[in-house]
């Protein structure tokens, strides 16, 4: 028997920790903008320094707003087929990122403004047949 | 700094051409608006093009240089500008200042698109270190999903209904209707397009707007010359583009800046209009008449509140008293819009400077606007950028 495993979307955007999934970015050590993914230097206008370190944020946020997809995407996204409508979300981070990804839920279990933790799951499996994982947001 | 003058206008009807290239469809466009202007192509001094990502070019984006060999080279120069879906509006701008600089006296302004079919892949770059790249492979977010967040955020904050947003594309068909070079002419009650494919929650298939070919075009010149040719000219009071702000909260990339009050609006366009109400020392209540992008209903909107149109909050009953139709008090997209026109992304400024022309000299006929003597026009494109004019007679 053969486990499947876990193949993340792209290298280097996420990990899972003991204390649950964490993005990985940049916070500006000058004006605190922080910035996902990582960015070399601080884009804000009115910062005086452009020097950024290392940061991860996660797990809570408030959701912005939802969309459900309901025709499948063109290239390069990639889904299972046949292809299942997916909810997207907009989540305002407090660590001060607007940030996207897909919702775990139905669009019927959301509510502008709820509590949503981040999670790290299965987006659509490859051509191997592991699980392509993201970052993802469900209901707190 | 001199004024410019609009003096003709010319378009090729929107829709799907298939057997027509892109350069005779500029051609149709541009003999039409040097008769309109009563001038001839020898007398065209410069050249400012919007550039298409997908047609023409010469695949560097050389439309404008297309345009001059079909036309007959006559070795004058030619500006091609790259915007997205506003370098119609970046070519004008740069048309305007051509002639308003005193540098020519006579200058085209053209865009011209044949659009590939289907939903647009936003970026032309495969590789990881393209924000749009990623999001469409971490996250698989289509355009249309961005504006459906935009309006659901809208209906939460503000009640928008759906059958708000069904009657917006309802009212763009009404108008529509009276446009000859319109691709969708039909009516459409508000239950056809709540029974439309739900594309992404809660935005249908008629309240998005499609992909079109389509070429529009305009002759622009000093004061001298226009008074060769008209004792009333349509004149440019102002023209502006701009690119977004750091912190305005729209969802670019993968994740931005959320400020701290939850809101979010488009910053480009709002420079570009307010520039414009600066440059026409025109404050929003004289604008008798908008052309705004309407990639979605959710833009007719949110866009007039933004622009202080009217109030925030108020677009919806505005709506809802029908005083967004040609003969109401803010008239928004009398033309149908590009919900009926479809968007050929690198001519979309041009065809508001064309619709904004014909509304002004009185020859909108069915979806005239009263009297109308000041007309604002928008475009918002790909890289955050966005242009706006605003014409007056």
């Amino acid at each position: 028997m053969t486990t499947t495993k876990r193949v993340p979307v792209t290298e280097g955007l996420f990990e899972e920790t003991a204390e649950g999934a964490r993005l990985l970015g940049s916070r500006c050590a000058t004006c605190n903008s922080t910035y996902f993914p990582k960015s070399p230097v601080c884009h804000n206008p009115k910062c005086s320094g452009s020097a950024v370190e290392d940061a991860s944020f996660g797990p809570s946020g408030k959701l912005w707003s939802y969309s459900v997809q309901h025709y499948a995407p063109p290239p390069p996204a990639k889904f299972d087929e046949p292809y299942e409508p997916y909810t997207l979300g907009l989540v305002d981070l407090p660590e001060g990122l607007r940030l996207l990804g897909r919702m775990t839920a139905d669009s019927g279990d959301l509510e502008v403004g709820m509590n949503v933790e981040l999670v790290i799951d299965r987006i659509h499996s490859d051509d191997d047949g592991n699980d392509v994982v993201s970052w993802m947001f469900r209901p707190a | 700094m001199r004024d410019v003058a609009v003096i003709g206008v010319g378009m090729h009807p929107w829709g799907k051409f298939p057997d027509s290239s892109i350069t005779s469809m500029c051609r149709q466009a541009v003999e039409a608006a040097l008769e309109d202007a009563g001038a001839t192509w020898p007398q065209v001094q410069a050249v400012s093009a919007g550039s298409s990502r997908f047609s023409g070019g010469k695949g560097w984006g050389l439309n404008g240089n297309d345009v001059v060999e079909d036309m007959g080279p006559t070795g004058i120069p030619v500006y091609n500008l790259s915007a997205g879906c506003a370098a119609g509006g970046n070519a004008f701008d740069i048309g305007h200042m051509l002639v308003s600089s005193g540098m020519y006296d006579m200058v085209l302004v053209v865009g011209g698109e044949k659009m590939p079919k289907g939903m647009i892949q936003l970026s032309g770059v495969d590789e990881e270190t393209d924000p749009e790249y990623l999001r469409q492979v971490a996250v698989g977010m289509p355009g249309p999903s961005f504006w459906a967040l935009l309006c659901r955020r809208r209906m939460a904050e503000h009640g928008t209904t759906e059958e708000q947003l069904a009657d917006i594309a309802v009212k763009a068909h009404q108008n529509s209707v009276h446009n000859p070079n319109a691709r969708f002419r039909q009516e459409f009650t508000r239950e056809d397009v709540l029974n439309s494919a739900l594309v992404s929650d809660p935005l249908h298939l008629y309240e998005i707007c499609p992909v079109s070919d389509g070429a529009a075009a305009a002759i622009l010149c000093s004061p001298e010359e226009a008074r060769k040719r008209t004792m009333d000219p349509i004149w440019v009071a102002a023209s502006a583009v701009a690119t977004a702000q750091f912190d305005d909260g729209i969802p670019r990339g993968l994740a931005s800046p959320a400020p701290a009050d939850g809101h979010a609006y488009h910053s480009e366009a709002l420079l570009a209009v307010e520039g414009c109400y600066e440059k026409a020392g025109v404050s929003p209540k004289d604008v008798d008449l908008v052309e705004l992008q309407d990639n979605t209903v959710y833009y007719e909107l949110a866009f007039p509140e933004e622009w202080g149109l009217c109030e925030p909050g108020e677009a919806g009953s505005l709506l809802d008293r029908g005083q967004t139709v040609p003969t109401g008090k803010m008239p928004i997209n009398p033309s149908g819009g590009f919900l009926c026109f479809g968007e050929a992304t690198t001519a979309m400024g041009m065809f508001q400077v064309c619709e904004l022309t014909w509304q002004l000299r009185g020859q909108a006929g069915a979806r005239q606007v009263p009297d109308a003597k000041i007309g604002l026009g928008q475009t918002l494109g790909l890289g955050s950028n966005a242009s706006a004019v605003i014409l007056k007679r």
